[in-house]
């Protein structure tokens, strides 16, 4: 049961939970021990939890001591973050932009975050914008940086410079540095740099070092040709995938027999030879299955989904590619098969074998009368337009696990529903989002965007909130927290992170406190009630 | 407009396409060619096969990943029918080194140049060696001058092609996936050319 990601890990909070009884948390970052009453109302459901594998249950319900932090500092941080507004709701389309500009350029040096590739010796590989070329002296200066500071037996991760950080990766004889005003953490800033390696590796292997050994002046950027798309969609996906930060993936919600329905056609196909095979809609799974032991790293998964989903010559036919798979082996190309049933739904089919073509263009039509037969891609485009768990739907005090996504069949009288809302947007108690990732599954589910958080600006700065509470929920040098509970003037948010899974959730700045907490309960609950549609469950290669 | 091709165009009337595959019976009437597509990124593979398969052409440009594939039955005039299984690879440097996964099953190579961009032209010489390296002895090839539309741009001059072809014992013909010039032409005649070098058993299904 030991997940692959296990070793990623720095969550070293014990939780232990018994039907009725105390919650005990221990908290081993610092001396302190909670022994906290379990509400009554909790009682029913709390200690489902114990030996599931999947979605777990717990209660947050009256926890006094956890950590309030009403961030003057976020404040600042939302205020001045991201003034230029130049894609705000427009919908956003991949490629370089500022083509025409360098470091010269005032334009240029505004930008609020700029990314970086180049090689030891200095020489540019991929800048977000702006020509790499015309950056020659610029990825020079950077250059030399780093090898100031080596040279002396250190190595160089951040620099501030006002409200500049500019941090650095080193990969071997390859740089990467991001310079950002964006007051994004250290830890998730060096995360994206390990992303944007990652999606290099997709598409090249780390046998480009090579290149670096016989001439250490090699040029890499004809080796990256046509790829801009790739990496500027996958830069973009920094500010709205929680996948990014999570490193777990996410599932479209569809009913168990559909997802099985799928799964089963799809293990058909493991047997014969293919090492993973995977149906997606966009960045969201349907079923994935890995051949025997293999298993496929959620980095590696958003790695190759945002690959092939920003190369649009993959929807004009089927295609068979090389990719590098870098959590699974960062040295080798495997073979994907690639093939789009529609706009949205496409297939993956990964082997070794680089003369398996003709295999799996056969694969590929079983899958596919499959996938019709049973209506798989139909109610494919139905949750598309459904959507999935919209905070407007969480259900009433807990029932008893009878509840489907979007079929909230509330009785019109129901009081619940109407006593709660005091906000006139949003779910009850104000619940404006919440993403719950589930440990053991290495996935997540993150709701709809409610009305309070429909613009692409306020997405992305929700989208950086939760980072931030991710890193320092994830912290080492402060020790794992269990709770925590900020205020400021955008939203309330609260994260709770157990054992078994993490709750982040955002409220209107004006919810109450405790009745927030005990939405939180709510929202677990209904995840369980519903996990059989939102995630992936059993046939996980993740969880071997 | 300058589209000249090595191979006149003999009376080809118009074909109706797309066509079943079995409608000739079994009189060795049905061909199958494997064909492959190589050449420098941007000289226009995928816009060729694409306006060959699917009647279009689309200018924003999809620089093409690996190699795609793609099918398209014809009938030729004497009834013969022929199903081409394309693989237009990727003309991105980074792909050069699989070629071979795709040209090693296939009868036609097909490489193309862009006749506005002399930088494609020695390319496509570089695929044409590569193939006499590497490539099946059998292999028929074709040498393709693209964006033809484009002769107020030229740079290679038709007579270049012709003569680099001719000394390599290549089929030539210059094409516009723009305007469809000779696209259709090139395929046909490629079967014609291909059937008069091969045993014909080898392209019968
Ligand atoms: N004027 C003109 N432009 C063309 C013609 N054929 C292709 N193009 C343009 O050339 C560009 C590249 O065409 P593609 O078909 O994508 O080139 P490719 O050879 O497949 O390139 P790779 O997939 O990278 O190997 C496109 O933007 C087309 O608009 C043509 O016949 N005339
Ligand atoms: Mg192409």
């Amino acid at each position: 049961m030991a997940s692959s990601q296990s070793e990623d890990r720095e969550i070293d909070i014990t939780t232990s939970i018994e039907p009725g009884s105390d919650i005990t948390w221990v908290r081993t970052g610092s001396e302190q021990e909670l022994d906290l009453p379990s509400s009554p109302s909790s009682s029913g459901y709390a200690g489902e939890g114990g030996g599931s594998t999947s979605a777990t249950t717990g209660s947050l319900i009256e926890i006094e001591h956890e950590e309030e932090i009403e961030q003057e500092q976020m404040r600042i941080q939302n205020q001045i973050d991201e003034i230029s507004i130049s894609d705000s709701n427009s919908s956003w389309i991949p490629g370089k932009r500022h083509q025409d500009e360098d470091d010269g350029s005032i334009s240029w040096r505004k930008r609020k975050k700029h990314f970086f590739i180049l090689s030891n010796s200095g020489k540019p590989i991929y800048s977000r914008y702006g020509d790499e070329h015309k950056l020659a002296g610029f990825s020079a200066t950077l250059q030399a940086i780093v090898s100031f500071v080596e040279n002396g037996g250190d190595s160089v991760k951040l620099v501030r410079a006002g409200k500049h950080q500019v941090v650095f990766l080193v990969k071997g004889p390859i740089y990467l540095v991001c310079i950002s005003s964006t007051e994004e953490p250290y830890e998730s800033l060096r995360g994206q740099l390990e992303l944007i390696y990652g999606q290099m590796l997709v598409i090249l292997t780390k046998s480009i070092n090579k290149c670096f050994e016989r001439n250490s002046k090699f040029d890499m950027t004809p080796l990256l040709g046509g790829t801009d798309t790739v990496f500027s969609s996958l830069i973009h996906s920094f500010s709205w995938n929680p996948a990014t930060f999570l490193h777990a993936y996410t599932c479209l919600p569809l009913s168990y027999a559909t997802r099985q329905a799928a799964g089963a056609v799809l293990q058909d196909t493991a047997d014969s030879g293919v090492l993973f095979a995977t149906l997606m809609c966009r960045h969201k799974v349907i079923s994935l299955v890995g051949a025997q032991k293999a298993s496929l790293h959620p980095d590696d998964m958003l790695l190759l989904a945002n690959f092939v989903m920003s190369s649009e010559s993959f929807r004009t036919s089927e295609s068979f590619s090389p990719v590098c798979l870098p959590r699974y082996n960062p040295s080798a190309f495997l073979y994907a098969y690639i093939h789009y049933f529609d706009d949205d739904t496409y297939l993956m089919l990964l082997t070794t074998n680089s003369d398996a073509f003709y295999h799996l263009k056969d694969c590929r039509l079983r899958i596919e009368m499959v996938l019709l037969k049973s209506n798989v891609l139909s109610e494919v485009q139905r949750s598309l337009l459904d959507g999935g768990m919209h905070v407007e739907d969480l259900p009433p005090i807990p029932q008893s696990g009878t509840s489907h996504l979007g079929q909230h069949t509330l009785p019109s009288d129901s009081p619940e529903r109407f006593k709660e809302v005091n906000h006139v947007i949003g779910g009850p108690a104000g619940l404006w989002h919440f993403i719950y990732r589930s440990i053991y599954l290495d996935q997540y589910v993150s709701s709809e965007f409610s009305s309070s958080i429909s613009t692409r600006q306020q997405q992305k700065r929700l989208c950086r909130a939760y980072q931030k509470l991710f890193t320092s929920m994830h912290d080492k040098g402060i020790g794992p927290h269990k709770t925590q509970f900020r205020r400021d003037e955008n939203y309330v948010l609260l994260c709770w992170v157990t054992q078994d899974f993490e709750l982040y959730a955002a409220f209107d700045p004006l919810a109450d406190k405790a009745l927030a907490i005990k939405t939180c309960n709510r929202v677990c609950q209904w995840i369980k009630d519903v996990e059989n549609e939102i995630f992936l469950l059993g046939a996980s290669p993740f969880s071997w | 407009m300058g589209c000249g091709s090595s191979f006149p165009d003999r009376d080809s009337g118009q074909l109706g396409r797309p066509n079943s595959e079995n409608g000739g019976g079994q009189d060795a009437k049905n061909l199958r060619v494997k064909l492959v597509l190589l050449g420098d990124s941007g000289v226009g593979k995928s816009c060729i096969v694409l306006r060959f398969v699917r009647g279009q052409f689309d200018p924003t440009s999809k620089v093409t990943v690996g190699a795609s594939f793609l099918s398209q039955t014809i009938a030729l005039q004497d009834s013969t029918t022929v199903k081409f299984e394309i693989w237009d690879t990727a003309g991105q440097e980074r792909y050069a080194a699989l070629a071979p996964l795709y040209y090693r099953g296939a009868a036609v190579a097909v490489i193309v140049y862009d006749i506005t961009s002399p930088e494609s032209f020695s390319k496509a010489q570089y695929w044409v060696k590569e193939l006499q390296k590497h490539g099946s002895p059998d292999i028929v090839m074709a040498l393709v001058g693209n964006k033809a539309d484009l002769h107020e741009k030229r740079e290679v001059a038709v007579q270049d092609g012709m003569d680099y072809s001719e000394k390599n014992g290549m089929f030539f013909i210059e094409t516009s996936a723009k305007t469809a010039d000779n696209i259709n032409e090139l395929f046909e005649d490629m079967v014609n050319y291909a059937t008069s070098r091969l045993p014909y058993d080898v392209l019968a299904v």
